[in-house]
């Protein structure tokens, strides 16, 4: 559509309302208005040059931003306002009612220009950011020192924030979460940002300051592992609680019959003796405060029978019920934290029980910095054998320094200083993103290091903790905010030499729920094969496996069976007087001559003395 | 000695160890391409997809290319290598045309020449018109300058027309059929020439070229020109120039072992279900490998018999493999059996 007037077309909230001659000065006054509060400021005004025209919004679901207005290359919110706002005498909103701060929706940020800083201000900006960091989103705005690490490192160090364990809820006590982690003594960073605190998140703190050497321990922490101090953990350290939810329901099934949470019965299916149920109180249900472990049932529970058969062939009347006892699964022990006894909607029972269980920071246990410096606990040394400095402190994690240049994290780094420097004041230290230049922190927590008589570049003499002997070269040393991430070897942990088989082919199950084995891959098959190694893949693929014994007939070289009855194996095809053989094979391999016979294909096998 | 000590234990998987050496320096490849600025215009594919193509003996490659080297005397004359790189690239008169008209209703056809393309490759418009009208008796030819002009003798339906004059079009004037590019290389002082396209028993006829200074990448050609050995010699070659191009070494056994059993038969055949692994003896190891249902339907019905004498077979029924310790056996004689029965 061609504009033959060169009038400029005024739309409000995407109509179509009027036309002006100058859409310029037109949104220009309506700014204006906008600014002496005689509009509303929600109101955002937009000229395109382009299409020449003018876009009014006012409606809702337009993301918006706050800037500080410049007029006359000034910003408006000056030295006195600055003054007045830290004394708390005027407020956010109070700037923003006086048309000082404004915010501004996508479209009319294109008729603007704007500047980082106050310097930068020149005579064509309009606007001025309120602070670099609101380019970014809440959780960009958590990491401190981003400006520092490299770029592809920030998102891993979310992923890492999300594991972390710490204080979920305050009603932790009260919650029925299937998994849920407490960090038992969580603290404030000692470097965070002003996101950090708005956000209330040290309330919520899931992390520990960390006394941290950059330093290598007999290999212990090569690539990625870490040493941890063992006083540091017995004082509490990374200490936390585990708490899981085992829950139950008494089901109604058709036909009038129902579970019942009870003390199973001697006469109960499947009973399994008194003492299985000794820890149940006398509503079934296991006492709370009782230690249990793995195998131990936690909720008693009887169920009607499977199959209507069964009632029939032992007669009516008599009520037969089958033990459904939920037991605490394979490799998990704890302690009963909490009891619930409730009704769902349909009216059945149900019954949840949370266990909770101590975990300590042991070897494997995952943890990591804010600056996704992640590791694997790789030994844990008594306090006596660490380094120390002239000071006598210890440090409470070695992290390799390889980690580091590869990696470009030199927010990590800087951490460490300025938490430092936080540590010899006294005041937690600021880290907001893009705040001040790497130089300045520098200089700046150098000069507070130097005054307490410290390296300004945060390096300490180091003392051999074997030996008593001062290292030769100084490590750099200081607090690192740390995360306990929820990967810990206790959860995980699993061995297996006999256990559960598949019924189809009798190999071993497979899964850490079902106990299973550790399967010997393809690739792995092949590296055996390549070095001949026989017996050993042998013993991999049948003796640990689905080892079976079968008779083979040496008349027709089909599969018979063995007649315990009669003592002796028989071949149902050439009968009685017939002549078998037993052979080891996989079961996986007698299944498969099976399958082919009904597929009508009979492989028969013809047995060679050996 | 030296001998003695690369000498391979009996039993020894080398199949398995092959495999192993060959898929460990794939997955490097997939994992770091490596590019080279050329320098030269020819294109050669390298890297994994050569690699695969070569393994699955593939008719045709993707980039056939030869090369041809001189004797001293010639190699150093740049003119002489000249003339045979003329020689042999694939002219047509497409590639020699300015442009052209044709009226397919008419039934005719100017075509224009382009004279600094004819100069370039030292063809005269009287020759493509001697060619035209050798391989086309069904047309008249006329020339004006550098422009020929075409005409059908008889009425023709359009569509047969438009076949001829494609046909025309595409016609070769002079060189070899498939060396669609030559080019004048040097090696210090020794000029060479490379091509991208491949014809062995085409360019051996040409003067100047002998048969011991020329080399193709297509090793169907080298089978059809020299016989299954020098074809095992292309297969082991090309394989070798893989790795070198990716700057990995490989024992040269492996690749040996490889182009072997590709050519035991007699003619190239691919590794994989076609090829080698296809005509493995025993039934379960190829239902094992690649179409479970083919194999054991046409073992019943032809009553094949498994002697379970391989390595994937003797997994399955879970017998010890019989490579590496599973391939010796343990024998005593009779007597010395009777005196440790004797001592017992």
């Amino acid at each position: 559509m061609t504009k033959e007037n060169n009038l400029c077309t005024v739309f409000f909230d995407g109509k179509h309302i009027a036309d002006v001659k100058d859409g310029k000065a037109f949104a220009e006054e309506i700014r204006k208005s906008r600014r002496k509060g005689l509009i509303s400021g929600e109101v955002n005004v937009a000229y395109i040059k382009r299409l020449n025209e003018v876009h009014v919004n006012a409606d809702k679901g337009r993301v918006r931003k706050p800037y500080i207005v410049v007029e006359d290359r000034k910003s408006k919110f000056d030295a006195d306002l600055k003054e007045k706002l830290m004394k708390k005498e005027i407020d956010f909103n109070y700037l923003v009612r006086r048309g000082i701060i404004e915010y501004l929706d996508v479209e009319e940020e294109e008729n603007i220009l704007a500047v980082m800083r106050e310097e930068e201000i020149t005579e064509q900006t309009t606007h001025l950011e309120v602070h670099p960091a609101i380019m970014f989103g809440l959780i960009a705005n958590i990491s401190v020192f981003p400006e520092f690490n490299s770029v592809g490192k920030h998102p891993l160090a979310w992923q890492l924030m999300k594991q972390a364990q710490g204080l979920p809820a305050m009603n932790f006590q009260s919650r029925f979460n299937a998994r849920s982690f407490l960090l038992h003594y969580p603290q404030k960073p000692l470097i965070d940002s002003v996101t950090y605190r708005a956000a209330n998140l040290e309330k919520h703190a899931n992390g520990q300051n960390f006394i941290v050497a950059v330093s290598t321990y007999l290999g212990y922490n090569m690539s990625d592992a870490v040493v941890i101090n063992r006083a540091a953990v017995d004082r509490g350290l990374g200490r936390s609680t585990f708490f899981k939810t085992y829950s139950d329901e008494e089901r109604r099934y058709p036909g009038g019959q129902q579970d019942r949470f009870i003390i199973p019965s001697p006469t109960v299916d499947g009973y399994e003796g008194e003492q299985a149920y000794s820890k149940l109180g006398e509503d079934g249900i296991v006492e709370e405060e009782m230690e249990v472990n793995d195998g131990d049932i936690i909720i008693g529970k009887t169920s009607p029978p499977r199959f209507l058969e069964e009632q029939t062939a032992f007669g009516a009347g008599i009520d037969r019920s089958r033990d459904n006892s939920t037991k605490l699964k394979a490799g998990e022990s704890g302690t009963v934290d909490n009891v619930m006894i409730t009704e769902t909607s349909g009216a059945t029972k149900i019954v949840k029980v949370v266990i909770r269980s101590n975990m300590i920071p042991e070897l494997g246990d995952k943890v990591g910095s804010r600056h996704a410096q992640k590791g694997v606990i790789g030994a844990i040394i008594p306090q006596e054998d660490m380094p120390f400095t002239k000071d006598g402190i210890v440090p409470d994690l070695l992290l390799s320094p390889m980690g580091l240049p590869n990696r470009m994290t030199f927010g990590h780094i800087l951490e460490m200083l300025g938490a430092k420097a936080s540590v010899i004041k006294g005041v937690i230290q600021d880290g907001t993103p893009f705040s001040r230049k790497g130089t300045e922190l520098i200089n700046y927590y150098g000069d507070v290091l130097e005054a307490a008589g410290f390296d300004r570049n945060g390096n300490d003499v180091l003392y051999d903790g074997k030996t008593g002997k001062k290292f030769s070269a100084s490590v750099f040393m200081g607090p690192v905010y740390y995360y306990r991430l929820h990967q810990m070897t206790k959860l995980k942990l699993q061995v297996r030499s006999r256990g559960p088989v598949q019924i189809l082919t009798r190999q071993p199950t497979e899964g850490k729920p079902r106990s299973g084995g550790i399967r010997l891959e393809e690739m792995a098959r092949d590296a055996l094969v390549g070095h001949g190694a026989s017996l050993v893949l042998k013993d991999r693929m049948l003796e640990q496996s689905d080892k079976d014994t079968v008779w083979i007939c040496r008349e027709c070289g089909d599969m018979g069976y063995f007649d315990h009855i009669k003592n002796m194996p028989v071949c149902p095809t050439c009968g009685p007087g017939s002549k078998l053989d037993s052979v080891e094979i996989s079961y996986a391999f007698k299944v498969l001559l099976d399958e082919l016979k009904s597929l009508h294909m009979l492989a028969r096998i013809k047995l060679k003395n050996e | 000695m030296e001998i003695k000590k690369n000498e391979i234990a009996y039993g020894e998987p080398v199949g398995v160890v092959t495999a192993q050496s060959i898929g460990e320096r794939s997955t490097q490849m997939v994992l770091r391409t490596f590019h080279s600025a050329g320098i030269t215009s020819e294109v050669v594919s390298a890297g994994l997809p050569r690699l695969i193509e070569i393994l699955d003996a593939r008719k045709k490659p993707k980039h056939p290319t030869m090369t041809i080297t001189f004797d001293r005397k010639m190699a150093s004359d740049y003119e002489s290598v000249k003339e045979v790189k003329t020689k042999i690239e694939e002219v047509k008169v497409s590639s020699l045309l300015g442009g052209f008209e044709e009226n397919l209703k008419a039934g005719t056809m100017v075509l224009d020449m382009d004279k600094e393309a004819m100069t370039m490759h030292s063809i005269t418009v009287r020759k493509v018109m001697e060619i035209i009208s050798h391989r086309f008796p069904d047309v008249e030819l006329s020339n004006e300058g550098s422009s020929i002009s075409v005409r059908c003798r008889k009425r023709k339906e359009i569509k047969a027309v438009r076949t001829i004059f494609v046909n025309i079009r595409a016609e070769m004037i002079s060189g070899v059929e498939g060396i669609e590019k030559a080019v004048v290389n040097a090696d210090g002082d020794l000029f060479y020439i490379s091509t991208s396209g491949s014809n062995l028993k085409g360019v051996l006829e040409v003067g100047g070229v002998t048969q011991e200074n020329i080399y193709t990448n297509d090793m169907f050609e080298i089978l059809n020109a020299f016989g299954v050995e020098a074809a095992r010699a292309a297969i082991l070659n090309e394989m070798m120039q893989v790795f070198a191009i990716e700057d990995t070494k490989m024992n040269v056994k492996h690749a040996m072992l490889i182009a072997d059993a590709m050519t035991y038969a007699g003619t190239i055949r691919s590794i994989g279900r076609h090829g080698l692994a296809g005509d493995k003896e025993s039934v379960f190891a190829r239902a094992a490998y690649e179409e479970t249902i083919k194999h054991f339907v046409n073992a019943a019905f032809f009553s094949e018999t498994d002697r379970l004498r391989g390595v994937a077979e003797n997994i399955i029924i879970g017998r010890q493999i019989t490579v590496g310790t599973g391939r010796v056996k343990l024998m005593i004689k009779n007597k010395d059996l009777e005196k440790i029965k004797a001592e017992d």
